[in-house]
Protein backbone atom coordinates (compact mmCIF):
# COMPACT_ATOMS: atom_id res chain seq x y z
CA UNK A 1 0.00 0.00 0.00
CA UNK A 2 1.60 3.47 -0.98
CA UNK A 3 0.62 6.23 0.85
CA UNK A 4 1.55 9.73 0.16
CA UNK A 5 1.71 12.67 2.88
CA UNK A 6 0.06 15.91 1.70
CA UNK A 7 -1.82 18.29 3.41
CA UNK A 8 -0.05 22.03 4.55
CA UNK A 9 1.05 21.36 8.45
CA UNK A 10 2.43 18.84 10.69
CA UNK A 11 3.49 16.68 7.82
CA UNK A 12 6.05 14.74 9.89
CA UNK A 13 3.79 13.85 12.72
CA UNK A 14 1.08 12.40 9.83
CA UNK A 15 3.80 10.27 8.64
CA UNK A 16 5.10 9.23 12.06
CA UNK A 17 1.44 8.28 12.95
CA UNK A 18 0.92 6.20 9.45
CA UNK A 19 4.53 4.08 10.03
CA UNK A 20 2.69 3.38 13.43
CA UNK A 21 -0.76 1.97 12.04
CA UNK A 22 0.50 1.39 8.58
CA UNK A 23 3.72 -0.83 9.36
CA UNK A 24 4.06 -2.23 6.06
CA UNK A 25 3.16 1.06 4.17
CA UNK A 26 5.27 2.67 2.14
CA UNK A 27 5.19 6.38 3.17
CA UNK A 28 6.54 9.56 1.42
CA UNK A 29 6.23 13.06 2.50
CA UNK A 30 5.35 15.39 -0.33
CA UNK A 31 4.36 19.03 -1.03
CA UNK A 32 0.42 19.14 -1.75
CA UNK A 33 0.25 19.40 -4.89
CA UNK A 34 3.36 16.86 -5.58
CA UNK A 35 1.21 14.76 -3.37
CA UNK A 36 -1.59 15.08 -5.14
CA UNK A 37 -0.17 14.46 -8.57
CA UNK A 38 0.52 11.01 -7.54
CA UNK A 39 -2.54 9.99 -6.19
CA UNK A 40 -4.04 11.45 -9.71
CA UNK A 41 -1.29 9.68 -11.64
CA UNK A 42 -1.80 6.36 -9.54
CA UNK A 43 1.67 6.43 -7.74
CA UNK A 44 -0.26 6.65 -4.73
CA UNK A 45 -3.09 4.64 -3.14
CA UNK A 46 -4.06 6.81 -0.38
CA UNK A 47 -3.46 10.67 0.59
CA UNK A 48 -3.49 12.00 4.03
CA UNK A 49 -3.40 15.49 4.82
CA UNK A 50 -3.95 17.76 8.02
CA UNK A 51 -4.52 21.71 8.28
CA UNK A 52 -6.05 24.07 10.67
CA UNK A 53 -9.75 23.47 8.71
CA UNK A 54 -9.17 19.71 7.76
CA UNK A 55 -10.50 20.73 4.68
CA UNK A 56 -8.31 23.77 3.95
CA UNK A 57 -4.55 23.29 2.69
CA UNK A 58 -5.39 19.51 3.70
CA UNK A 59 -7.30 18.63 0.77
CA UNK A 60 -7.38 21.78 -1.80
CA UNK A 61 -5.06 20.60 -4.19
CA UNK A 62 -6.47 17.14 -4.12
CA UNK A 63 -9.86 18.34 -4.48
CA UNK A 64 -8.63 20.30 -7.60
CA UNK A 65 -6.93 17.37 -9.09
CA UNK A 66 -8.90 14.17 -8.08
CA UNK A 67 -12.68 15.70 -7.28
CA UNK A 68 -14.14 16.06 -4.59
CA UNK A 69 -15.99 13.21 -4.42
CA UNK A 70 -12.54 11.43 -3.85
CA UNK A 71 -11.73 13.18 -0.70
CA UNK A 72 -13.34 13.69 2.90
CA UNK A 73 -12.49 15.82 5.70
CA UNK A 74 -12.57 13.60 8.14
CA UNK A 75 -12.02 16.56 11.35
CA UNK A 76 -12.41 19.68 11.05
CA UNK A 77 -12.57 22.51 14.14
CA UNK A 78 -15.22 21.30 16.34
CA UNK A 79 -16.17 18.17 14.42
CA UNK A 80 -14.50 14.77 14.63
CA UNK A 81 -16.72 12.41 12.43
CA UNK A 82 -17.76 9.09 14.59
CA UNK A 83 -15.77 5.69 13.30
CA UNK A 84 -19.57 4.91 11.99
CA UNK A 85 -18.78 7.80 9.02
CA UNK A 86 -15.49 7.55 8.51
CA UNK A 87 -16.40 3.54 7.59
CA UNK A 88 -18.91 5.47 5.65
CA UNK A 89 -16.40 7.14 3.83
CA UNK A 90 -14.23 4.72 3.16
CA UNK A 91 -16.65 2.38 1.89
CA UNK A 92 -17.39 5.41 -0.40
CA UNK A 93 -14.18 4.23 -2.06
CA UNK A 94 -12.80 7.84 -0.92
CA UNK A 95 -8.74 7.55 -1.18
CA UNK A 96 -8.13 11.26 0.14
CA UNK A 97 -8.52 11.99 3.51
CA UNK A 98 -8.08 15.36 5.28
CA UNK A 99 -8.34 16.58 8.98
CA UNK A 100 -6.67 18.92 12.05
CA UNK A 101 -3.59 18.07 13.31
CA UNK A 102 -4.72 17.41 16.81
CA UNK A 103 -7.21 14.69 15.76
CA UNK A 104 -4.66 13.26 13.38
CA UNK A 105 -3.65 9.73 15.69
CA UNK A 106 -7.74 9.24 16.10
CA UNK A 107 -8.55 9.74 12.26
CA UNK A 108 -5.31 7.51 10.63
CA UNK A 109 -6.28 4.83 13.28
CA UNK A 110 -9.66 4.80 12.20
CA UNK A 111 -8.85 5.09 8.78
CA UNK A 112 -6.30 2.44 9.00
CA UNK A 113 -8.59 0.35 10.75
CA UNK A 114 -11.04 0.08 8.18
CA UNK A 115 -8.40 0.07 5.05
CA UNK A 116 -7.23 -3.26 6.54
CA UNK A 117 -10.77 -4.77 6.53
CA UNK A 118 -11.26 -3.78 2.93
CA UNK A 119 -8.24 -5.11 1.57
CA UNK B 1 -18.56 55.67 12.70
CA UNK B 2 -15.84 54.84 10.08
CA UNK B 3 -15.39 51.66 11.63
CA UNK B 4 -19.10 50.41 10.92
CA UNK B 5 -18.28 52.20 7.33
CA UNK B 6 -15.34 50.34 6.54
CA UNK B 7 -16.51 46.89 7.91
CA UNK B 8 -20.02 47.30 6.09
CA UNK B 9 -18.26 48.14 2.78
CA UNK B 10 -15.84 45.14 2.87
CA UNK B 11 -17.71 42.46 4.12
CA UNK B 12 -20.74 43.60 1.91
CA UNK B 13 -17.71 43.62 -0.87
CA UNK B 14 -16.43 40.75 -0.07
CA UNK B 15 -19.69 38.72 -0.15
CA UNK B 16 -20.79 39.49 -3.53
CA UNK B 17 -17.56 38.48 -4.94
CA UNK B 18 -18.11 34.47 -2.70
CA UNK B 19 -21.79 35.03 -4.66
CA UNK B 20 -19.79 35.46 -8.15
CA UNK B 21 -17.81 32.91 -7.24
CA UNK B 22 -15.15 35.24 -7.93
CA UNK B 23 -12.82 34.76 -4.22
CA UNK B 24 -13.70 33.13 -0.91
CA UNK B 25 -11.16 33.09 1.71
CA UNK B 26 -11.26 29.55 3.16
CA UNK B 27 -8.82 27.52 1.14
CA UNK B 28 -10.89 24.45 1.49
CA UNK B 29 -14.52 25.91 0.01
CA UNK B 30 -12.07 27.22 -3.09
CA UNK B 31 -11.73 23.64 -4.98
CA UNK B 32 -15.36 23.46 -4.25
CA UNK B 33 -16.50 26.81 -5.91
CA UNK B 34 -15.54 24.96 -9.56
CA UNK B 35 -17.53 22.04 -8.72
CA UNK B 36 -20.26 23.65 -8.77
CA UNK B 37 -19.65 26.46 -11.30
CA UNK B 38 -19.37 23.15 -13.49
CA UNK B 39 -22.66 21.43 -12.22
CA UNK B 40 -21.10 18.77 -10.29
CA UNK B 41 -22.44 19.65 -7.08
CA UNK B 42 -25.81 22.21 -6.51
CA UNK B 43 -25.51 25.03 -4.80
CA UNK B 44 -27.20 23.48 -1.38
CA UNK B 45 -24.57 21.43 -1.28
CA UNK B 46 -21.99 24.19 -1.53
CA UNK B 47 -23.47 26.15 1.15
CA UNK B 48 -23.65 23.07 3.20
CA UNK B 49 -19.78 22.55 2.76
CA UNK B 50 -19.18 26.54 3.13
CA UNK B 51 -21.07 26.42 6.35
CA UNK B 52 -19.44 23.34 7.65
CA UNK B 53 -15.96 24.62 6.47
CA UNK B 54 -16.31 27.76 8.38
CA UNK B 55 -19.00 28.12 11.07
CA UNK B 56 -16.82 26.62 13.63
CA UNK B 57 -14.03 28.50 12.82
CA UNK B 58 -15.60 31.99 12.97
CA UNK B 59 -17.43 30.97 16.57
CA UNK B 60 -14.02 28.77 17.74
CA UNK B 61 -10.97 30.90 16.26
CA UNK B 62 -12.40 34.41 14.75
CA UNK B 63 -14.82 35.46 17.25
CA UNK B 64 -12.33 34.58 20.32
CA UNK B 65 -9.15 36.32 19.56
CA UNK B 66 -11.60 39.85 18.67
CA UNK B 67 -13.29 40.07 21.85
CA UNK B 68 -12.27 42.06 23.92
CA UNK B 69 -9.64 43.99 21.80
CA UNK B 70 -10.38 46.76 19.61
CA UNK B 71 -8.86 45.18 16.11
CA UNK B 72 -10.81 42.35 14.41
CA UNK B 73 -9.28 38.67 13.39
CA UNK B 74 -10.33 38.94 9.67
CA UNK B 75 -11.32 35.47 9.93
CA UNK B 76 -14.33 36.35 11.65
CA UNK B 77 -15.35 38.91 8.89
CA UNK B 78 -14.11 36.67 5.94
CA UNK B 79 -15.14 33.21 7.00
CA UNK B 80 -18.58 34.94 7.18
CA UNK B 81 -18.88 36.17 4.22
CA UNK B 82 -18.19 33.26 2.11
CA UNK B 83 -20.83 31.64 4.17
CA UNK B 84 -23.52 34.98 3.16
CA UNK B 85 -22.19 34.36 -0.37
CA UNK B 86 -22.31 30.96 -1.33
CA UNK B 87 -25.73 30.56 0.68
CA UNK B 88 -27.42 33.74 -1.60
CA UNK B 89 -28.57 32.33 -4.99
CA UNK B 90 -26.60 32.80 -8.20
CA UNK B 91 -28.65 35.47 -10.09
CA UNK B 92 -28.99 39.28 -9.95
CA UNK B 93 -31.38 39.24 -6.75
CA UNK B 94 -28.67 36.75 -5.00
CA UNK B 95 -26.38 39.25 -5.16
CA UNK B 96 -27.51 42.25 -4.13
CA UNK B 97 -28.61 39.96 -1.21
CA UNK B 98 -25.42 38.66 -0.45
CA UNK B 99 -24.03 42.77 -0.90
CA UNK B 100 -26.99 43.83 1.76
CA UNK B 101 -26.66 40.94 4.42
CA UNK B 102 -23.19 40.68 4.05
CA UNK B 103 -23.05 44.67 5.01
CA UNK B 104 -24.80 44.27 7.86
CA UNK B 105 -23.07 41.11 8.93
CA UNK B 106 -19.61 43.31 8.52
CA UNK B 107 -21.79 46.27 11.00
CA UNK B 108 -23.23 44.06 12.70
CA UNK B 109 -20.22 42.36 13.40
CA UNK B 110 -18.19 45.93 15.16
CA UNK B 111 -21.04 46.48 16.97
CA UNK B 112 -22.06 43.01 18.59
CA UNK B 113 -18.44 42.97 19.64
CA UNK B 114 -18.33 46.59 20.84
CA UNK B 115 -21.90 45.26 22.86
CA UNK B 116 -20.02 42.33 24.65
CA UNK B 117 -17.45 44.18 25.71
CA UNK B 118 -19.72 46.49 27.05
CA UNK B 119 -21.68 43.43 28.98
CA UNK B 120 -18.88 42.42 30.43
CA UNK B 121 -17.92 45.30 31.76
CA UNK B 122 -21.01 45.80 33.75
CA UNK B 123 -20.75 42.85 35.28
CA UNK B 124 -19.92 42.58 38.87
CA UNK B 125 -16.74 41.51 38.60
CA UNK B 126 -15.13 43.43 35.75
CA UNK B 127 -12.97 40.49 33.74
CA UNK B 128 -12.03 42.54 30.78
CA UNK B 129 -8.59 43.95 32.23
CA UNK B 130 -7.25 40.87 32.43
CA UNK B 131 -8.93 39.44 29.89
CA UNK B 132 -6.22 41.68 27.95
CA UNK B 133 -3.54 39.25 29.61
CA UNK B 134 -4.10 36.38 27.50
CA UNK B 135 -2.23 37.89 24.79
CA UNK B 136 1.03 38.87 26.92
CA UNK B 137 3.03 35.58 26.42
CA UNK B 138 2.77 35.92 22.55
CA UNK B 139 4.01 39.68 22.38
CA UNK B 140 7.43 38.47 23.28
CA UNK B 141 7.57 34.96 22.36
CA UNK B 142 6.33 34.57 19.06
CA UNK B 143 9.74 35.58 17.92
CA UNK B 144 11.08 31.88 18.42
CA UNK B 145 9.04 31.11 15.57
CA UNK B 146 11.49 31.07 13.17
CA UNK B 147 13.89 29.26 14.86
CA UNK B 148 11.20 26.44 15.42
CA UNK B 149 10.72 26.45 11.53
CA UNK B 150 13.95 26.04 11.09
CA UNK B 151 13.94 22.97 13.46
CA UNK B 152 10.86 21.72 11.82
CA UNK B 153 12.89 21.57 8.27
CA UNK B 154 16.43 21.14 9.32
CA UNK B 155 16.79 19.79 12.53
CA UNK B 156 16.75 20.48 15.88
CA UNK B 157 20.49 21.50 15.59
CA UNK B 158 20.06 24.04 12.81
CA UNK B 159 17.56 25.27 14.71
CA UNK B 160 19.17 25.77 18.30
CA UNK B 161 21.85 27.20 16.42
CA UNK B 162 19.01 30.02 14.85
CA UNK B 163 17.42 30.62 18.22
CA UNK B 164 20.83 31.20 20.09
CA UNK B 165 22.20 33.62 17.29
CA UNK B 166 18.66 35.76 17.95
CA UNK B 167 19.21 35.59 21.43
CA UNK B 168 22.70 36.88 20.92
CA UNK B 169 21.75 40.01 18.26
CA UNK B 170 19.57 40.56 21.25
CA UNK B 171 21.44 40.97 24.15
CA UNK B 172 24.37 42.60 21.76
CA UNK B 173 21.90 45.56 20.50
CA UNK B 174 20.50 46.14 23.84
CA UNK B 175 24.02 46.32 25.12
CA UNK B 176 25.72 48.34 22.09
CA UNK B 177 22.64 49.26 20.28
CA UNK B 178 23.23 52.91 20.75
CA UNK B 179 24.50 54.28 17.16
CA UNK B 180 26.27 57.66 18.15
CA UNK B 181 25.54 59.97 15.05
CA UNK B 182 26.69 63.50 15.95
CA UNK B 183 26.99 65.06 20.00
CA UNK B 184 23.82 64.04 21.66
CA UNK B 185 22.11 62.07 18.90
CA UNK B 186 22.01 58.79 18.69
CA UNK B 187 19.99 55.68 16.72
CA UNK B 188 18.53 53.39 19.09
CA UNK B 189 18.15 49.74 17.72
CA UNK B 190 15.62 47.84 18.73
CA UNK B 191 16.77 44.74 20.30
CA UNK B 192 13.88 42.87 20.16
CA UNK B 193 13.07 43.97 16.72
CA UNK B 194 16.71 43.20 15.47
CA UNK B 195 16.38 39.27 16.84
CA UNK B 196 13.37 38.75 15.33
CA UNK B 197 14.80 40.08 11.91
CA UNK B 198 17.69 38.12 11.93
CA UNK B 199 16.00 34.89 12.57
CA UNK B 200 13.61 35.70 9.55
CA UNK B 201 16.98 35.99 7.67
CA UNK B 202 18.94 32.87 8.81
CA UNK B 203 15.12 31.10 8.07
CA UNK B 204 15.16 32.37 4.72
CA UNK B 205 18.79 31.83 3.88
CA UNK B 206 18.17 28.28 4.86
CA UNK B 207 14.64 27.84 2.79
CA UNK B 208 16.13 29.41 -0.59
CA UNK B 209 19.52 27.52 -0.59
CA UNK B 210 17.69 24.70 0.26
CA UNK B 211 19.34 21.62 -2.05
CA UNK B 212 17.29 18.52 0.16
CA UNK B 213 13.97 18.88 -1.10
CA UNK B 214 13.26 17.57 -4.78
CA UNK B 215 12.41 20.22 -7.49
CA UNK B 216 9.38 19.54 -9.30
CA UNK B 217 7.68 20.57 -11.96
CA UNK B 218 4.52 20.11 -10.69
CA UNK B 219 3.41 24.36 -10.96
CA UNK B 220 4.07 24.27 -14.58
CA UNK B 221 2.47 21.39 -15.21
CA UNK B 222 -0.68 23.25 -13.64
CA UNK B 223 -0.33 26.46 -15.25
CA UNK B 224 -0.56 24.12 -18.66
CA UNK B 225 -3.89 21.39 -16.91
CA UNK B 226 -5.48 24.57 -15.88
CA UNK B 227 -5.04 27.38 -18.80
CA UNK B 228 -9.01 27.86 -18.49
CA UNK B 229 -8.58 28.59 -14.72
CA UNK B 230 -6.34 31.20 -14.74
CA UNK B 231 -7.55 32.81 -17.40
CA UNK B 232 -11.11 33.34 -14.81
CA UNK B 233 -8.71 34.89 -11.89
CA UNK B 234 -7.46 37.53 -14.55
CA UNK B 235 -10.54 38.34 -15.99
CA UNK B 236 -11.58 39.33 -12.50
CA UNK B 237 -8.31 41.30 -11.46
CA UNK B 238 -10.26 44.35 -11.14
CA UNK B 239 -12.97 43.63 -8.71
CA UNK B 240 -10.05 41.61 -6.49
CA UNK B 241 -7.95 44.61 -6.92
CA UNK B 242 -10.55 46.85 -5.43
CA UNK B 243 -10.86 43.80 -2.55
CA UNK B 244 -7.20 43.47 -1.87
CA UNK B 245 -7.54 47.55 -1.48
CA UNK B 246 -9.97 47.57 0.98
CA UNK B 247 -8.14 44.49 3.37
CA UNK B 248 -5.40 47.02 3.28
CA UNK B 249 -7.10 50.31 4.33
CA UNK B 250 -9.34 48.26 6.69
CA UNK B 251 -5.62 47.29 8.26
CA UNK B 252 -4.18 50.65 8.48
CA UNK B 253 -7.00 51.73 10.23
CA UNK B 254 -6.25 49.20 12.89
CA UNK B 255 -10.43 47.75 12.50
CA UNK B 256 -8.41 44.47 11.34
CA UNK B 257 -5.57 42.25 11.41
CA UNK B 258 -4.52 39.22 9.50
CA UNK B 259 -3.40 36.57 11.89
CA UNK B 260 -3.68 36.31 16.08
CA UNK B 261 0.51 37.18 16.30
CA UNK B 262 -0.17 40.67 15.13
CA UNK B 263 -3.42 41.08 16.02
CA UNK B 264 -2.15 41.25 19.69
CA UNK B 265 1.23 43.09 18.47
CA UNK B 266 -1.27 46.25 16.94
CA UNK B 267 -3.29 45.98 20.14
CA UNK B 268 -0.20 47.07 22.05
CA UNK B 269 0.47 49.98 19.56
CA UNK B 270 -2.82 51.19 20.14
CA UNK B 271 -2.64 51.73 23.98
CA UNK B 272 -0.19 54.52 23.27
CA UNK B 273 2.91 52.96 24.26
CA UNK B 274 6.13 54.31 24.11
CA UNK B 275 7.22 50.32 22.01
CA UNK B 276 4.14 50.99 19.05
CA UNK B 277 6.91 51.80 16.67
CA UNK B 278 8.22 48.58 17.52
CA UNK B 279 5.29 46.55 18.19
CA UNK B 280 4.20 47.79 14.44
CA UNK B 281 7.61 46.92 12.79
CA UNK B 282 7.43 43.18 14.45
CA UNK B 283 3.70 43.27 13.47
CA UNK B 284 4.60 44.02 9.79
CA UNK B 285 7.68 41.43 10.06
CA UNK B 286 5.22 38.84 11.60
CA UNK B 287 2.91 39.22 8.58
CA UNK B 288 5.30 38.78 5.56
CA UNK B 289 6.23 35.68 7.13
CA UNK B 290 3.30 34.64 7.05
CA UNK B 291 2.30 35.97 3.73
CA UNK B 292 5.46 33.10 2.77
CA UNK B 293 3.01 30.62 3.90
CA UNK B 294 0.61 31.55 1.70
CA UNK B 295 2.28 32.84 -1.82
CA UNK B 296 2.58 29.00 -2.36
CA UNK B 297 -0.61 28.21 -1.12
CA UNK B 298 -3.10 31.20 -2.78
CA UNK B 299 -1.07 30.79 -5.85
CA UNK B 300 -1.83 26.87 -6.31
CA UNK B 301 -5.40 27.10 -5.36
CA UNK B 302 -6.10 29.61 -7.53
CA UNK B 303 -4.59 28.21 -10.57
CA UNK B 304 -6.45 24.76 -10.00
CA UNK B 305 -9.70 26.27 -9.58
CA UNK B 306 -9.96 30.01 -11.34
CA UNK B 307 -10.87 31.12 -8.01
CA UNK B 308 -9.16 33.76 -5.72
CA UNK B 309 -8.45 34.66 -2.40
CA UNK B 310 -10.43 38.13 -1.26
CA UNK B 311 -6.96 38.58 1.01
CA UNK B 312 -5.36 37.25 -2.40
CA UNK B 313 -1.72 35.82 -0.85
CA UNK B 314 -2.04 37.84 2.37
CA UNK B 315 0.56 40.58 1.25
CA UNK B 316 -2.01 43.04 1.97
CA UNK B 317 -2.38 42.82 5.60
CA UNK B 318 1.54 43.57 5.22
CA UNK B 319 1.02 47.01 3.79
CA UNK B 320 -2.16 47.94 6.13
CA UNK B 321 0.20 47.69 9.04
CA UNK B 322 3.37 49.62 7.36
CA UNK B 323 1.57 52.47 5.67
CA UNK B 324 -1.07 54.04 8.38
CA UNK B 325 -2.56 56.42 6.17
CA UNK B 326 -5.63 54.80 4.70
CA UNK B 327 -5.84 56.14 1.66
CA UNK B 328 -2.32 55.18 0.75
CA UNK B 329 -2.78 51.79 1.71
CA UNK B 330 -5.47 51.37 -0.06
CA UNK B 331 -3.98 52.36 -3.62
CA UNK B 332 -0.91 50.35 -2.67
CA UNK B 333 -3.05 47.29 -1.69
CA UNK B 334 -4.59 47.55 -4.50
CA UNK B 335 -1.39 47.75 -6.67
CA UNK B 336 -0.06 44.47 -4.41
CA UNK B 337 -3.26 42.35 -5.37
CA UNK B 338 -3.16 43.07 -8.90
CA UNK B 339 0.95 42.17 -9.47
CA UNK B 340 -0.25 39.11 -7.31
CA UNK B 341 -2.68 38.01 -10.48
CA UNK B 342 -0.77 39.77 -13.03
CA UNK B 343 2.58 37.69 -12.18
CA UNK B 344 0.40 34.20 -10.99
CA UNK B 345 2.16 31.88 -13.35
CA UNK B 346 5.78 33.10 -12.95
CA UNK B 347 5.05 33.31 -9.31
CA UNK B 348 3.79 29.33 -9.33
CA UNK B 349 6.95 28.38 -12.09
CA UNK B 350 9.55 30.35 -9.10
CA UNK B 351 8.17 28.45 -6.88
CA UNK B 352 9.00 25.47 -9.04
CA UNK B 353 12.79 26.79 -8.54
CA UNK B 354 13.01 26.82 -4.90
CA UNK B 355 10.88 24.05 -3.20
CA UNK B 356 12.85 24.53 -0.29
CA UNK B 357 10.41 28.11 -0.28
CA UNK B 358 7.42 26.59 -0.15
CA UNK B 359 8.51 23.78 1.94
CA UNK B 360 9.22 26.57 4.22
CA UNK B 361 5.82 27.61 4.06
CA UNK B 362 4.51 24.64 5.32
CA UNK B 363 6.79 24.98 8.25
CA UNK B 364 5.77 28.67 9.05
CA UNK B 365 2.19 27.75 9.77
CA UNK B 366 2.86 24.89 11.58
CA UNK B 367 5.47 27.17 13.86
CA UNK B 368 2.90 30.18 14.10
CA UNK B 369 0.04 27.38 15.14
CA UNK B 370 2.48 25.75 17.52
CA UNK B 371 3.70 29.42 19.19
CA UNK B 372 0.18 29.96 19.36
CA UNK B 373 -0.97 27.41 21.19
CA UNK B 374 1.75 27.69 24.23
CA UNK B 375 1.47 30.93 24.42
CA UNK B 376 -2.10 31.98 24.65
CA UNK B 377 -2.28 28.52 26.78
CA UNK B 378 0.13 30.00 29.38
CA UNK B 379 -1.88 33.79 28.80
CA UNK B 380 -4.71 32.10 29.70
CA UNK B 381 -3.79 30.83 32.52
CA UNK B 382 -2.09 33.90 33.81
CA UNK B 383 -5.25 35.87 32.99
CA UNK B 384 -7.65 33.52 34.62
CA UNK B 385 -5.18 33.19 37.73
CA UNK B 386 -5.48 36.87 38.11
CA UNK B 387 -9.07 36.82 37.44
CA UNK B 388 -10.00 34.83 40.82
CA UNK B 389 -7.85 37.08 42.53
CA UNK B 390 -4.52 34.78 42.00
CA UNK B 391 -5.97 31.97 44.41
CA UNK B 392 -5.40 29.03 41.71
CA UNK B 393 -8.75 28.50 40.44
CA UNK B 394 -8.05 29.91 37.21
CA UNK B 395 -5.02 27.95 36.73
CA UNK B 396 -7.00 24.71 37.49
CA UNK B 397 -10.03 25.53 34.63
CA UNK B 398 -7.92 26.31 31.78
CA UNK B 399 -5.51 23.60 32.14
CA UNK B 400 -8.29 21.55 32.70
CA UNK B 401 -10.75 22.93 29.91
CA UNK B 402 -7.24 22.29 27.79
CA UNK B 403 -6.89 18.91 28.52
CA UNK B 404 -10.36 17.70 28.65
CA UNK B 405 -10.88 19.53 24.95
CA UNK B 406 -8.73 17.02 23.35
CA UNK B 407 -10.79 13.65 24.75
CA UNK B 408 -14.08 15.83 23.44
CA UNK B 409 -15.93 14.76 19.99
CA UNK B 410 -16.33 18.30 19.01
CA UNK B 411 -12.90 19.89 20.19
CA UNK B 412 -12.06 23.46 19.81
CA UNK B 413 -8.83 24.39 17.82
CA UNK B 414 -5.78 24.22 20.03
CA UNK B 415 -4.84 27.70 19.48
CA UNK B 416 -8.51 28.87 20.89
CA UNK B 417 -8.81 27.47 23.79
CA UNK B 418 -6.68 29.88 26.24
CA UNK B 419 -8.83 32.68 24.91
CA UNK B 420 -12.07 31.15 25.09
CA UNK B 421 -11.29 28.90 28.22
CA UNK B 422 -10.15 32.73 29.75
CA UNK B 423 -13.72 34.71 28.38
CA UNK B 424 -15.35 31.47 30.18
CA UNK B 425 -13.81 31.45 33.36
CA UNK B 426 -14.75 34.98 33.78
CA UNK B 427 -18.70 34.71 33.52
CA UNK B 428 -18.31 31.32 35.49
CA UNK B 429 -16.51 33.72 38.40
CA UNK B 430 -19.29 36.09 38.24
CA UNK B 431 -21.89 33.38 38.24
CA UNK B 432 -20.23 31.72 41.27
CA UNK B 433 -20.04 35.77 42.69
CA UNK B 434 -24.09 35.91 42.36
CA UNK B 435 -24.53 32.48 44.12
CA UNK B 436 -22.13 34.06 47.06
CA UNK B 437 -19.89 30.89 46.36
CA UNK B 438 -16.80 33.32 45.29
CA UNK B 439 -16.07 36.05 47.39
CA UNK B 440 -13.61 38.60 45.45
CA UNK B 441 -10.73 40.42 47.17
CA UNK B 442 -12.32 43.65 46.33
CA UNK B 443 -15.17 44.70 44.96
CA UNK B 444 -16.07 47.26 42.57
Amino acid sequence: MKITVGGQIDKENVAELLKKYFPEGEITIKSDIDAAMDIKLGNADYYFGACNTGGGGALAMAIALIGADKCATLAMPGNVLSEEKIKEEVDKGKIAFGFTPQSAEEIIKTVASFLKIKS
Amino acid sequence: MERFLISGILSGFASVLANLGVAVFNDGLRPMVPEFLEGRIDRKALAATSFALSFGLVIGFGIPFSIGSAIILIHSILLGTDIIGVSTPRNKTGTVMAGIIGALYGIGLVFGLEKIVELFSKMPIDFLPSLAKVGAPIIVGFSVFPALVVGYQYGAKKGAFTLITALLVRQITTVFGKIPVSQNVNITLNSDGMALLISVIIMLVFAISDKETEKTDSNKMLVGIFSARVARVKKNIIPLSIMGGLIAAACSLRIVAGDPISLKLLTETLKGMAAGDIRNFEAGLVALARSIGFVPLVATTAITTGVYGPAGMTLVFAVGIFIKNPIIAFFVGTLILALEIFLLEFIAKTLDKFPGVKACGDHIRTSMTKVLEISLLVGGMIAANEMAGGNGLGFLFVSGFYLLNKTSKKPLVDMAVGPVATILFGIILNILYVLQLYVPVAVK
